[in-house]
């Protein structure tokens, strides 16, 4: 029989600050080999349940728990600080905040110093570890140099140099672009068959990983286990039909608009036009233009050449609290002052704000934040809104009220540019897409054009949306 | 050569630089600075590789500074009695004044000149591991301001997205910089939000990585004190004691 590695007996769990439990009457174990995902919606404890699987809760944060944790067949609370971590390792979701030394080298090094190995034993391990990764060619790279996806890769090198029996995954993917999550879950597969580890995920976006778990505990939101069952491969997630809201009246106009920076051609002449009530998906790979585009369209960059036509372009950045300068929503909506206060009732009505409008603009929800920031665009008189980013890290339901938001905002005039990887997303959404490679446009597409040309997706690092591909099979 | 002030140990440099300024401290004839400023001029020249334009933009802050303190001990300074040496506009220079402004003048460039060397010729990153290898600084707090330096270049990114963003909704430029000073915290706050949330992570992070802030008993990259630092000492110690021997010497 399988050694037991987690075991888990009625466990419950509070936050010292917290009414409520944030974790109730949790039971299952673990054994060793096994892929298990644990899935839920935003906020229900998932990550607080890894927590405590590594001991980082609860003496991070002085909770409360009820229940049993046996780690290894030892009760949890039996380890020393820093005593399990090399036995069970962690990747965390934001690749920007897990390292503390400058090269890759150094990162792996700084893990080596942690667990007191011998100088004699570094050199070999950190050289195993890089081969067996694939990041050789890495070992002197500046961390903070490395894209998203090689940061991760990184994180997990340096998890797996500690030689665990178990690797925690805290939402890996959700800073990662389709494309390179692909890629990552493509390479932690080969992993895991090399050296049969323990992996437990932590994911709520269940469709980027293929059929990579064995078995899947889901939990609902009142932190309590709803099912534990085999894994069966997601779809993503599904929108509904939608009615392009195209008008003929053209909304946008660009005529050979480029921006150089420091003599270094960030974009290339683009012209294009847009109509009234369209949306329109604009994609490439990372670091090929799209925000240099977004920002010059909208006058955060100076344009160098070309000139630009609109009613008036505004702009939500990924993070919306950048926007804000106010104490309340109701103030951030009337900041500019370009709107009456008729106009200003009807958008905070139409946008659901009215019920948070004393709230301060950064204590609402971040699908609230958004809102604050479109109302506030459009209070401003900018009726065609570029988005940047908006998917990144957002879980179905938040996806599902971005999709609505977008579609009735459209209907009632409002055009829209968005930056996204998220082809499932752009599919669903957009009218027309917009790729750019390398600074330069490679043209504006109709939308459903684009989904069947397999060369022009590869070309812009694009996945085909699930959807459409099996249909293009079906056909086959 | 050119190498010898950049591959000292950090932790020796800081320590012979500390003493020095403290040393310094104890004469008041203008001399002695002024011997050590220039000892420390040619030692930076002949031992390292300044970017000597960027020294220069450096040094003009200290400079000035230099000349205000001349200045104003020359025009404000209390009478000490002496002989008067110069005088225009109903002011008297006696030479015990110009002596202590001199003195004074030249000890503010010879302090910052000693600085910029230091930090010239010194890599962030080593001087906090030798920190903690050499003069035992808690593993807790060396590993602490890493962190915080590799954040520095995201904190600039996010800095200017703010100020892009907000500037967007029409928070105008404002005119006289402590309005704009007053403006900052506008995008301190968000900022201030997420560095809180960035260093639970790393915090999370590294303790998910073992690290419990304990002493570490071996290292991967020793940073050694060596044979360059003796002797970079000893030029160091020597350049000292000839501007103090010789500063009073002189005076």
């Amino acid at each position: 029989m399988p050694e037991e590695i987690f075991s888990l007996t009625d466990l419950s769990f509070r936050f010292p600050e917290d009414d409520e439990k944030t974790l109730t009457s949790i039971s299952f174990s673990v054994e060793q080999g096994e892929r298990l995902v644990i899935s839920g919606p935003s906020g229900c404890g998932k990550s607080t349940l890894l927590y405590l699987l590594n001991r980082l809760y609860p003496d991070n944060c002085d909770g409360l728990v009820d229940g049993e944790i046996r780690l290894f067949g030892k009760s949890a609370d039996e380890y020393a600080p820093g005593e399990i971590n090399h036995r069970i390792a962690t990747v965390f979701q934001d690749p920007d905040s897990q390292f503390c030394m400058p090269t890759v080298e150094e990162e792996l090094a700084f893990t080596l110093e942690n667990l007191h190995a011998p100088l004699a034993e570094m050199e070999p391990r950190i050289t195993t570890v890089l081969e067996v990764t694939g990041l050789s060619h890495l070992r002197h790279s500046v961390i903070q140099s490395l894209s998203g996806g090689m940061k991760q890769r990184v994180a997990t090198a340096c998890a797996l140099i500690m030689d665990p029996e178990v690797l925690l995954l805290d939402e890996p993917l959700s800073h990662l672009d389709p494309y390179t999550a692909k890629q990552f879950v493509e390479w932690l597969e080969e992993l895991q068959q090399q050296s049969n580890l323990t992996i437990v995920a932590v994911e709520h976006r269940l469709d980027s990983w293929g059929t990579f778990f064995g078995r899947e505990i889901q939990m609902g939101c009142n932190g309590a286990i709803d099912a534990d069952h085999p894994f069966i491969p997601r779809l993503p997630v599904s929108f509904p039909e939608r009615q392009s809201s195209c008008q003929s009246e053209v909304a946008l106009q660009t005529e050979k608009l480029s921006v150089t920076i420091k003599d270094r051609q960030l974009l290339a002449p683009v012209s294009f036009s847009v109509s009234r009530g369209e949306v329109v998906v604009i994609a490439g790979p990372n670091g090929s233009g799209k925000s240099t585009l977004a920002k010059s369209l909208c006058g955060i960059y100076k344009r160098t050449t070309g000139k630009v036509e609109s009613d008036g372009i505004g702009y939500v950045p990924q993070s919306p609290e950048y926007l804000f300068l106010t104490q309340s929503v109701q103030q951030e909506v009337a900041f500019s002052g370009a709107s009456t206060p008729f106009e200003l009732t009807q958008l905070m009505d139409s946008l659901r704000l009215e019920e948070i409008q004393k709230a301060h603009p950064f204590a609402i929800s971040h699908g609230q934040k958004r809102r604050v920031a479109i109302a506030a665009m459009l209070a401003d008189k900018r009726p065609v809104l570029l988005m940047d980013e908006p998917t990144s890290g957002q879980d179905t339901a938040a996806l599902l009220e971005l999709f609505a938001l977008i579609d009735q905002r459209a209907k009632e005039g409002a055009t829209f540019l968005i930056i996204t990887h998220d082809m499932e997303f752009a599919a669903s959404l957009a009218d027309s897409v917009l790729l750019i490679k390398d600074g330069e446009m490679t043209g504006k597409f109709a939308a459903k054009d684009v989904w069947q040309n397999d060369k022009l997706l590869e070309q812009h690092h694009l996945l085909a949306p699930k959807g459409v591909s099996r249909l293009a099979e079906s056909f086959a | 050569m050119r190498n010898l002030l950049h591959d000292m140990n950090p932790s020796v440099k800081f320590v012979l630089v500390t003493v020095s300024m403290l040393a310094l401290a104890f004469f008041f004839n203008p001399w002695t600075p002024l011997l050590f400023w220039l000892g420390i001029l040619l030692l930076q020249l002949t031992m390292s590789r300044t970017k000597w334009k960027l020294w220069l933009l450096f040094m003009l802050p200290f400079s000035i500074g230099a000349f205000g303190y001349l200045w104003t001990t020359v025009v404000f300074g209390a009478d000490t009695g002496g002989t008067v040496i110069w005088s225009f506009a109903g002011i008297d220079v006696t030479d015990e004044q110009w002596a202590r402004a001199l003195s004074l003048a030249l000890r503010v460039m010879a302090f910052s000149t000693l600085s910029l060397l230091f930090a010239f010729t010194t890599d962030p990153v080593k001087f906090i591991m030798s920190l903690m290898q050499q003069l035992k600084l808690s593993p807790k707090m060396a590993y602490g301001i890493m962190v915080g330096y590799q954040f520095l270049p995201v904190m600039k990114d996010e800095f200017t997205q703010i100020q892009q963003a907000q500037r967007l909704r029409g928070a105008e430029m404002k005119k006289y910089s402590w309005q704009r000073l007053l403006e900052m915290r506008r995008i301190l706050i968000p900022m201030l939000a997420g560095a809180v949330r960035k260093a639970e992570r790393s915090a999370f992070a590294m303790e998910a990585r073992g690290f419990t802030g304990e002493p570490r008993s071996a290292y991967y990259r020793p940073v050694r004190i060596g044979r360059t630092d003796i002797w970079m000492s000893g030029v160091f110690l020597v350049i000292l004691l000839a501007s103090c021997i010789g500063g009073s010497w002189l005076s």
